[in-house]
This record gives C-alpha cells, structure tokens and sequence, in this order.
C-alpha cells in the first residue's frame, strides 16, 4: 500500500515536472527574422549601410535587435505581437561582416551573420524594371530592384550613382522615395530615366548643387553618357568631418578646473609640510586630497560642443549640411548621451574612435542616444550629415572697375552676415526683399577667423559666396556650446 | 639632519617630483586637446614616470637611510616621499586606459620598497659594524638600485 503511494506521489511530481516543463517551452515564443542589407550587399570601406529587418513571433513579446557592425552597436528594443510583422531599417557601418541578434528580451537570442562585399571600385546603383544592365568605365554596377533601394538617406553614402526608371520608382515606399530625395538634395549623383513630369518636378525641387547631380535622361544609354559627363565636372565635395573639427573651439574648462585643483592640492600640501611636522598629516593631507580629486571628477560638468556647416547655392530649395559633435570626459565611466532629434538620423562615429552603443527607437526609426565608455579628457565625436530646408536667394550685377551690385532676390528678408569675393571678407547688412548693396573689391578684408577661411576656401573661385551663422536654437538637445554655418554660393553672371 | 627635517626633506622632494611630473603631464595633455588627439597616451607616460623618479629617489634614500637612522625613520621618510603623488595618480589613472588593478600593484610595490629597503640598510649596518662604513655601502647599494631601475624601465 505504501509502496503503492510512493508510486502515485511519483507519477504526480513527474507529471507536474513534465507539465511545467511544456508551460516553460510554451513560454518561449517563436520569433522568425529575415534580415537583408540594402545595396543587394555591396557597400564601400569607411561608408554607411542599412540592414532591413523583419521580425514575426508566434506570440505577443517584449523583443530586442543588436546590430553589431566593427565598433558600433545598435540596439533597439520593441514589442511584437502575433500575426503583425514589423520591419526595420537600420543605418550601420558597413563593415565587412555585420552580426545581427535577435529574440525576446528575456529568452535566448538568435545569431546571424550579414556580409557586406566591399568594393574598391565606386560603385553604380541600376534600379531599372527591364533588368538591362548599365556599365560605366571604373565601376562596379549593381542591378537594383525597388526594395533593394534603402530607407535611410545616410545609406545612400554606399554608392556613387544611381540609375532608376520610372517604374523603379513608382514602387519605392514613402521612406524609400524621401531618402532618396535627400540623397540628391545632398548632391547624390543620381539620373532617373522617364519619370512623368510630376515626378521630375518633385525631384527637381529636391535637387542641389545647382541641379549637376540630379539628371533626367530618356534611355540607359544617355543615362550613362550623362553620368559619364556629370563624373567629368568636378562637383563641391561635402564638407570633411576633420574640417569640422578644426572649426571648434578646443574646450578647456575641464583642463583649467584639473589645473587648479592641483595647484590648490600641492599648496596646501607645501604649506603643510612646513608647518606640521606630524607623519601623520604627511600622510592625511594626499589621502584627503584623493578623496577630493575623485569627487571633483564626479561633480564636474561634461562638456559637449557642436559645429554645423552647411552649404547651398543662391534660390536652391535645399542646403546640405555636415556636422560634429564633440563629447569632453571627465571621470572614468560608461556615458549614455542623448542625440539632437533633428541630426540622429544620420549619426555616424567619426573616423576611429571607441565603440559606440547607439539606442535605435523603432517607433520613430531613428537614433536617440548613443552609450561609450570615456574617462578624463577623453573627447569622443559624433558625426552627422543631412539637408535643410532654405530660402535665400542672392542676385548679383557686375559694374565696372571691381564695384559690383548684390541684391536679395529673394521673397524673405535676410539677416546681416559676411560676402566672401575673391578670397576678400566684406560685411553684408540685413537685405529686404529687393534690397541692394555694393561691393567694392578692393574694400575686402582678409579672413582671419577659421570660418572665414573655411568659407573662403569653398566658395566658388570665380563667384561670391555668403555665409551667415545659422541659429540653433530651433535644433532640440543641442549644447549650450554649440556654432553654426550656412554658406550659400552666388553665380555670377 | 634631525629626523622630522629629515622626513620634511623627503615629503618636500616627493612634492617636488609629483609637481614636475603634474606640470609635464598639463602641459602635453593641452596640446593633445588643441590638436585633438589622444591624452590617454601622455597620462599613461606620466603614471610611469612618476612611478620611475619615485622607485628611484626611494632606492636612493632608503637603503641609506635604513643604515644610518634605523628602520622606522627611514620608512616614515620613504612613504612620505611617495604619498604626496596620491592626488595626481588619482587624476592619471582617470585619464589613462590602465586597469585600477595595474596601478593599485604598482603602488603597492613602491610601499612595499619604502618598507623593506631600509631593512637592508638596518641589515648592512648590523652586517659591516661601521655606519661611517654601512654609509658608504648603503649608498653604493641604493645608486646601484636606482640604476637598475633606470635601465630597467623600457622593460
């Protein structure tokens, strides 16, 4: 009879194990990602990719996603629900190899391998329905269907040019088409072959640098006799991040505070060793100080700084910008630093830097934070690029004898700022609509700050260029510390 | 030489030593600012130099010490030449890529030399008989450390 029991409690406790057991797996949901990079792949060392993900879960989870590409990460997490798939599309380095984690954010996570070909050649996107193929002399083409086309207009730095049809895209998404028009606001050398006039409006509204970038072609074969052309010409080159960076202001708050608490420290440590000749305040004076040195690190203020630069040409609708963002450290730690909203789509580490952990909203598909390790004097940049909506319009009328007329030609009044002719600085007052002032050559002054001579250095050799600061309160999280260009090329007739 | 002028001395040349050390380090880690470059490099080379002047002013002191004045004043006068740097290896290390491990041994091994080399001047002076003699062979003992630490630094 006991034995009889014993038998029975068992069975019972096997049968509650085993149960719990399948409750346990029933716990685990499923989750199926497909994770494809955009370009069909191929990108270029040192540029930026996109990896679009989709993701279904037999049942409702909290999910994450890592996406580790060389020394950046990004991370996001998000819900999933039965039966409603959701897809993203995230901007990364394009290392060689890109490894994708997947699975709920309490369960194992599931591992996949993404090789990016990296190519030394540029590379020529060719989006066209028929399937022909475009070769130009030098690149390396790659045929494009519509979802092939990224999300990102930071993606886009993967290739050199592009040729897309009309039906190419008519099947590009919202986001697809919006990043695409970046990238040619952007100066993206892009030719689009049979668009519908409708279409070839809205692309030539986004078009910049005076429109060389973005050609319009009735077949393959002038398509590529106009990238062949567009290649020849040279072509403002975007501002270089290390150009940036020369634009700041080297910050020494940090420096001076550290420089002054030492000075304090070895003067009251000289004081004491002169007048006390105990051991034992030889000993609690450098102990005190230390404590004092490690709560000063943890009390001081981060400093961070941001510079802007952005450049246009007169009446475009558009201004590309780039722009850097500089992090101070100051103790030794783990530091989570919020991104301007407005610049974190586009935000890349700047050349070689530490591992950066970026936190990627899948609501918005966008960046918000960025997480790296720092410690004192430890300056970590961050790089960002884009375009912005601008309305300035300069009109400019030759005169003799190096006098020449510039004229706001534009609907909107213009703020003061600098005209830049022939490498010479002349003041620009704030211009009413239709307002004129002259300019005389040899009135100029030499351009002494470092954005006088950037400005000088890339306005067009034979034209006049202005340059404003740009106010950059309207840009959310931006530092106190912050500076801001625009430079906008005037031809001249 | 009484023997707290004789730890002043040593608490005064171990001020000295983190002050050209701290000005040095101040000085390099303002140009990597201005140029945008690593200063985890010049605080690196601080903590070792640093390390380097202060293994080399004990081995110099201690083991003469020890013979002449004894064990517990020359440790006294030894620890208190190496404490004054505390506040700056603080900052170093904030600003250097060394494991607080790494820079904890190190000094650890700095204490424990201000502790045990004027031992072995108590010991030579017990061994020679002779301080004027134990003097000499202190001071022969420690410059002999001092360049055994000089050339042992690239190592």
């Amino acid at each position: 009879m006991a034995l009889r029991r014993l038998l029975l409690l068992g069975l019972a406790l096997g049968g509650l194990g085993g149960s719990g057991g399948f409750a346990h797996a029933a716990e685990q949901p499923r989750i199926d990602v497909v994770a494809a990079p955009a370009w069909k792949g191929w990108s270029r060392p040192g540029r930026t990719t996109e990896i679009d993900v989709r993701l279904n879960a037999d049942s409702a989870t909290r999910a994450t996603l890592d996406l580790v590409a060389g020394r950046q990460t990004v991370h996001t997490d998000f819900d999933l629900q039965p039966g409603r798939g959701l897809r993203l599309q995230m901007p990364v380095s394009a290392a060689a190899t890109i490894v994708l984690s997947a699975g709920p954010a309490a369960g194992p996570q599931q591992r996949r391998e993404l090789g990016i070909a990296q190519s030394e050649s540029p590379l020529l996107g060719v989006g066209l329905a028929s399937g022909e193929q475009v070769t130009l002399e030098g690149f390396h083409s790659i045929a494009l269907a519509a979802d092939d086309l990224p999300r990102n207009a930071a993606a886009y730095s993967s290739i050199d040019a592009l040729i897309v049809d009309a039906a190419t895209l008519g099947a590009l998404d919202q986001r697809q088409l919006s990043a695409l028009l970046e990238h040619a606001a952007g100066c993206g050398r892009v030719v689009v072959l049979n668009t519908d006039p409708r279409l070839r409006r809205v692309l030539e509204g986004a078009r910049g640098c005076g429109g060389q970038a973005l050609m319009s072609a009735a077949s393959p074969a002038a398509a590529k006799e106009m990238l062949e052309a567009s290649l020849a010409a040279s072509q403002p080159a975007p501002m270089a991040p290390g150009a940036l960076a020369e634009l700041a202001r080297p910050d020494r708050a940090v420096w001076n505070q550290v420089a002054v608490a030492l000075a304090v420290y070895l003067a009251v440590a000289a004081l004491a060793i002169m007048f006390f000749s105990s051991f034992a305040l030889t000993l609690l004076v450098p102990v005190l100080a230390c404590l004092a040195f490690v709560a000063l690190l943890q009390v001081l203020p981060a400093p961070s700084q941001l510079v802007v630069w952005s450049e246009g040409e007169s009446g475009a609708p558009q201004a590309r910008y780039a722009a850097w963002q500089r992090f101070q450290g100051v103790a030794r730690e783990r530091r989570r630093v919020p991104m301007p909203p407005q610049l974190a789509s586009s935000a890349q580490p700047c050349g070689t830097g530490p591992a950066l952990a970026f936190d990627f909203d899948a609501r918005s598909a966008r960046m918000t934070s960025v997480e790296f390790d720092t410690r004192l004097f430890r300056q970590v940049a961050l790089c960002y690029s884009g375009t912005f909506p601008m309305s300035r319009a300069l009109a400019i009328e030759k005169h003799a004898a190096g006098v020449q007329e510039v004229r706001n030609a534009g609907t909107k009044a213009l703020p003061a700022g600098v005209l830049l002719a022939a490498g010479r600085v002349h003041h620009l007052p704030a211009l009413d609509p239709g307002a004129r002032v002259t300019l005389v050559a040899q009135s100029g002054k030499s351009p002494r700050s470092a954005a006088l001579r950037t400005a000088a250095a890339r306005a067009p050799a034979d034209g006049v260029a202005a340059l404003w600061e740009l106010e950059l309160g309207g840009v959310a999280s931006v530092p106190a510390d912050s500076k801001g260009w625009l430079l906008v090329s005037v031809p001249v007739p | 030489m009484s023997e707290a002028l004789d730890r002043r001395l040593a608490a005064v040349t171990g001020l000295a030593l983190t002050a050209a050390v701290a000005a040095w380090w101040l000085g390099s880690t303002h140009l990597a600012l201005d140029q945008g470059s690593d200063a985890s490099r010049s605080a690196a080379d601080a903590l070792q130099a640093l390390w380097l002047v202060r293994g080399m002013a004990v081995a110099l002191l201690s083991v003469r010490g020890g013979a002449v004045r004894g064990w517990q004043h020359a440790a006294q006068a030894a620890v208190g030449l190496i404490a004054p740097a505390w506040p700056l290896l603080v900052l170093l290390w904030s600003a250097s890529t060394l494991s607080l491990a790494q820079v904890a041994l190190m000094e650890s091994l700095l204490l424990a030399a201000a502790l045990v080399l004027p031992l072995l001047g108590l010991g030579l002076r017990r061994a020679l008989k002779q301080t004027a003699l134990a003097d000499v062979a202190a001071t022969g003992v420690g410059a002999a450390l001092l360049a055994a630490l000089w050339f042992a630094r690239g190592a």
